[in-house]
């Protein structure tokens, strides 16, 4: 996008010696940081900025007129001797209404160049990379969409990336100064922001990784002040290798502990639709509810569990029928949700193709076969754990 | 207060309301509207000391970006807390209405009493319990919550006295209610003959808008602290969304009150204003109708921006779109009144008194406020700058910079009046320089901090804001500094004060025509009023040592539309 080039998009400019410069230069910024703004690095920052000076510099006008004309009038006529009776105009409506009605016409400006600045903020582009972000007392948590999670934010660079987060307990608010982001975290909804970062985050003068400051900004309590991150913009085959790196978790995990070690942490991003309990969410349980068992045992043969309006699960399910096993069914249904609906529940599940790699599904559905060992908030139970590896209770917890 | 008893009064001719009954009991039942205002005014201030406190060990402890062994993280939550609560619940709302209206009110309106005087020592001693629930509340854990209250924070994980304080500010506002709606009845119901809407003093428009709000705002706050109290206590699912409530809903039903509130602490700061500028440049007001209207319209655009505090809060990007536009047209009331400030010192004959110091302070003040409230009403600026201290600055330029320098301003304009003696004029310059100077270095900086991306409520920060801390937290040493010669310089003129003139200043309007300090019925007959911003018939008399207006010529001058 190409503004016009007038004396007013000048200004700030000259101010700030903004580069236009799509260049990718590692650890360059996109705006330098000047008096009023730490550096710009996302592809909305320069429009945000320009706003601002812009505003600025209307402030300053008007800051100066009024203050020099009440400092020329103060001395002007300041009072001399005590006879006191001064004359002068006690009202002049086409002067009042000058100064009702410019000021009018200058803020309706300034709010439709704020409109713009905001609706390509809570624009995201569709092809937006997705990354889920968890804020608790006092942490924030970043999952990627293969599963990895990290405590810093890492993004790819020139690539458009939306933060999906939500809260565990109190109002969070995560702002990305240099981003010119920020969104409350509230618990009980999902809320969401988008960036694009062009310049990947490199490394300072010193050597070390630079970069950008992320910050809580909404009141949470004792730590509130220590929920401050990093974030790293890596050049995007870099990311693609770190994601890749990062994700590997799930396959360090012995094939036989997948169930209580990986099924309860993959199991979190379930569990805000589908309870233990089996009490009512936004989809089925996956607990025992109307009687039909859980979700295992409704998978057996002969399962008369009610799907597609009024048909038995227990049809579709077993040697040539439709899916040869009941695993091959929660696969399916893992994978393209909407293909069968339990019922009475409609078609609002999100696919996890491309999230879950087989060995995530088959750590989902392992604990699924063991669910009478999980408690109701899908932690295991402790004297559930295998002895061998009973001392490691806690990871299975986190 | 029975220190001001024993003030030698010698000289006086007849009783004045300070000496018209005696001892701790009649200033405890009294009914007098000047002794409710002299109580809530000493009530203040001493809100206002230890609310003052509370900034500077918030400040100092800025001073270090780390960890301090002497403050905590949670002892510094509960000290900007308690800060700002007292600040916001217990000194700028009821400091211009209830301390400075109360005394003046009745005496520009030409009236014995405000129209209820029962109801308004009844709420006095409402202030005195709600400000008694928040020290109760500092007893039983005091509180962490910052003075919004965000839920669940404040419903389930805050220190343990946010009940008492609740309850506090509940009371607190029903002591705000019922002063409003003294004052719109008296507004209404006891003007002298002759003093139309348009012959009423723009303080009196002014607190008679802020009345209009507190009586329609307030209320909602009573709920929502009363809802927060239920959930907190009996665990009712109301903005908790653990058990099915909403946060956000909270945050509309707190601003919802709390935006006005905003105006009920700025409007009558501009009433002053107008009073003293007026006054003190010895001049006509500049475009009385338009000032007076922007007090209105103020009042009543201050009920329909709430949301724009809520721009992050995840509320529908069209509710903020909607908010941002109608935030602008509070504007453009705040500007028309700048602009008529200003025209009313052209040609004027202006006096630099103390009052008028502190009222060109407030000009100056209040610009860099307002113009700093764009950036924040604009939506892809303020995404930026939101819950930054930028808005700290921000508001403290109004609140502070702006309410509470015209309250400062309106109490030295009166003071003469309310005690009937001169403080001194030296001192008090000096005190308004260093009120202004050290204002100034403690906020401008904020500022630079807030766009530059430090979040505000931080204990702890990054080294590279250290330098604004300190220029910071040195200003506001500066500040405490000029507050502190102001409070011994006037303690000092309630002993050893020259006696006040009827009219040090030169104003017209009705208060300067009573004795000073004025007698317990104000006026012996209903005055009969004249235009109170034509000076023409005032006149400064050697003898006296202050002005004197012929009456006569004053209310002809009026009725003749001439002395403009």
């Amino acid at each position: 996008m190409k503004r016009r080039t007038t004396v007013l998009t000048m200004i700030p400019t000259l101010l700030s010696q903004a580069s236009n410069d799509p260049a990718l230069a590692a650890g360059q910024p996109v705006t330098p940081r000047d008096f009023w703004l730490p550096q710009g690095a996302s592809t909305v920052a320069p429009e945000i900025d320009w706003v601002f000076h812009f505003i600025n510099y209307i402030n300053y006008f008007f800051f100066f007129l009024v203050v020099g004309l009440m400092f020329w009038f103060m001395w002007r006529y300041r009072q001399r001797g005590r006879e006191v009776y001064a004359r002068g105009p006690s009202h002049n409506t086409m002067l009042e209404l000058g100064w009702t009605i410019i000021p009018t016409i200058i803020v309706v400006v300034i709010f439709f160049m704020g409109f713009k600045g905001f609706v390509s903020l809570k624009t995201p582009p569709e092809n937006s990379y997705q990354i889920d972000v968890t804020a608790a007392k006092w942490y924030w948590k970043f999952k990627y969409p293969n599963g990895a999670t990290s405590d810093d934010l890492y993004v790819p660079a020139g690539r458009p990336v939306k933060l999906v987060m939500r809260s565990e307990d109190v109002l969070h608010s995560l702002y990305i100064r240099d981003f010119r982001v920020k969104q409350d975290v509230v618990p009980g909804r999902y809320s969401s922001l988008w960036f694009q970062a062009d310049n990947p985050t490199g490394q300072n003068e010193k050597g070390e990784d630079a970069f950008h400051w992320l910050f809580c900004t909404e009141f949470c309590g004792t730590g509130h002040s220590d929920m401050n991150r990093k974030v790293f913009v890596l050049p995007e085959a870099e990311f693609d290798s770190w994601v890749v790196e990062q994700g590997r978790w799930l396959d360090k995990v012995d094939e036989k502990d997948l169930w209580w070690k990986a099924g309860p942490q993959l199991y979190r991003a379930c569990a805000s639709c589908h309870t233990l309990d089996g009490s009512v969410g936004t989809g089925p349980s996956w607990g025992n509810y109307d009687g039909t068992g859980n979700v295992w045992e409704r998978t057996k043969p002969g399962s008369t569990h009610k799907i597609d309006k009024g048909k038995n699960l227990g049809d579709i399910i077993g040697p040539g029928k439709e899916y040869e096993t009941p695993e091959g069914y929660l696969r399916e249904s893992i994978l393209n949700p909407g293909k069968h609906l339990v019922d009475p529940y409609g078609n609002v599940m999100p696919t996890f193709k491309g999230q879950l790699s087989d060995r995530g599904i088959q750590a989902l559905i392992d604990m699924m076969k063991n669910l009478d060992k999980f408690n109701k908030d899908g932690t295991v139970k402790a004297e559930a754990i295998p002895q061998a590896a009973g001392g490691a209770a806690g990871d299975a917890k986190k | 207060m029975t220190t001001l008893d024993s003030r030698p009064v010698a000289t006086e001719v007849k009783d004045n309301y300070l000496t018209f009954t005696r001892g701790l009991l009649s200033w405890i039942f009294t009914l007098d509207h000047k002794r409710i205002g002299v109580m809530y005014l000493f009530a203040v201030l001493g809100s206002f000391f230890v609310g003052g406190v509370m900034a500077l060990l918030v400040r100092t402890k800025l001073l270090f970006p780390g960890r301090v062994e002497w403050m905590t993280a949670d002892e510094y939550n509960k000290a900007f807390t308690l800060h700002g609560a007292i600040m916001v619940f217990l000194v700028i709302i009821p400091s211009i209405p209830a301390a400075l209206g109360n005394f003046v009110l009745p005496i520009m309106l030409g009236a014995k009493d405000v129209a209820f005087p029962r109801l308004n020592l009844f709420s006095f001693y409402l202030w005195l319990a709600g400000a008694a629930c928040a020290v109760y509340s500092l007893m039983a854990g005091g509180f962490d919550t910052g003075w919004t209250f965000y839920t669940p924070y404040s419903s389930q994980y805050s220190a343990g006295g946010t009940i008492p304080v609740l309850v506090g500010v509940f009371i607190l506002g029903f002591s705000s209610i019922f002063t409003g709606v003294n004052f719109v009845v008296t507004i209404h119901k006891l003007r002298p003959p002759g003093m139309t809407w348009f012959r009423m003093p723009l303080f009196l428009w002014a607190v008679y808008s802020t009345a209009l709000i507190q009586i329609l705002a307030t209320p909602v706050l009573g709920i929502t602290v009363a809802l927060l109290v239920i959930e907190r206590a009996f665990n009712i699912g109301i903005f908790d969304p653990s058990m099915g409530g909403d946060p956000v809903l909270f945050q509309h039903f707190f601003w919802f009150y709390s935006h006005p509130a905003v105006y009920i602490m700025i409007l009558p700061g501009m009433g002053i204003i107008s009073e003293l500028i007026a006054v003190h440049s010895h001049r006509h007001i500049f475009g009385f109708r338009f000032i007076a209207f922007s007090s209105v319209a103020i009042a009543i655009f201050s009920f329909l921006v709430w949301g724009h505090h809520m721009f992050t809060s995840g509320q529908s990007p069209l509710m903020n779109v909607l908010f941002s536009a109608i935030t602008f047209s509070v504007a453009i009331p705040s500007a028309v009144k700048v602009f008529n400030w200003l025209a009313t010192l052209y040609k004027g004959s202006i006096a630099f008194n103390t009052p008028m110091l502190y009222a060109l302070s407030f000009i100056f003040l209040f610009t860099i406020g307002g113009l700093t409230g764009i950036p924040l009403a604009v939506l892809s600026t303020d995404i930026h700058l939101h819950d930054t201290y930028f808005v700290v600055a921000h508001f403290h330029y109004v609140m502070m910079g702006s309410a509470l320098i015209a309250m400062i301003g309106g109490l030295h304009h009166w003071w003469p009046k309310m005690f009937g003696v001169m403080y001194s004029e030296f001192w008090g310059k000096i005190a308004c320089a260093l009120v202004f100077i050290g204002f100034n270095m403690t906020f401008f900086t904020q500022f630079m901090l807030g766009s530059q991306g430090m979040p505000r409520r931080y204990y702890m920060y990054q080294p590279e804001f250290q330098i604004y801390h300190h220029i910071s937290t040195g200003g506001s040493y500066i500040m405490a500094l000029g507050f502190l010669i102001t409070a011994i310089y006037l303690i000092h003129s309630l002993f050893a004060g020259k006696k006040a003139p009827a009219n040090p200043w030169g104003g017209a309007s009705l208060e300067w025509q009573c004795t000073s300090p004025p007698p317990h019925d104000n006026f012996a007959t209903t005055p009969r009023v004249g235009d109170c911003y034509d000076f023409s018939a005032v006149r400064w008399d050697e003898k006296e040592q202050g002005y004197v207006i012929d009456t006569e010529a004053h209310i002809a001058a009026a009725s003749s539309g001439k002395g403009h």
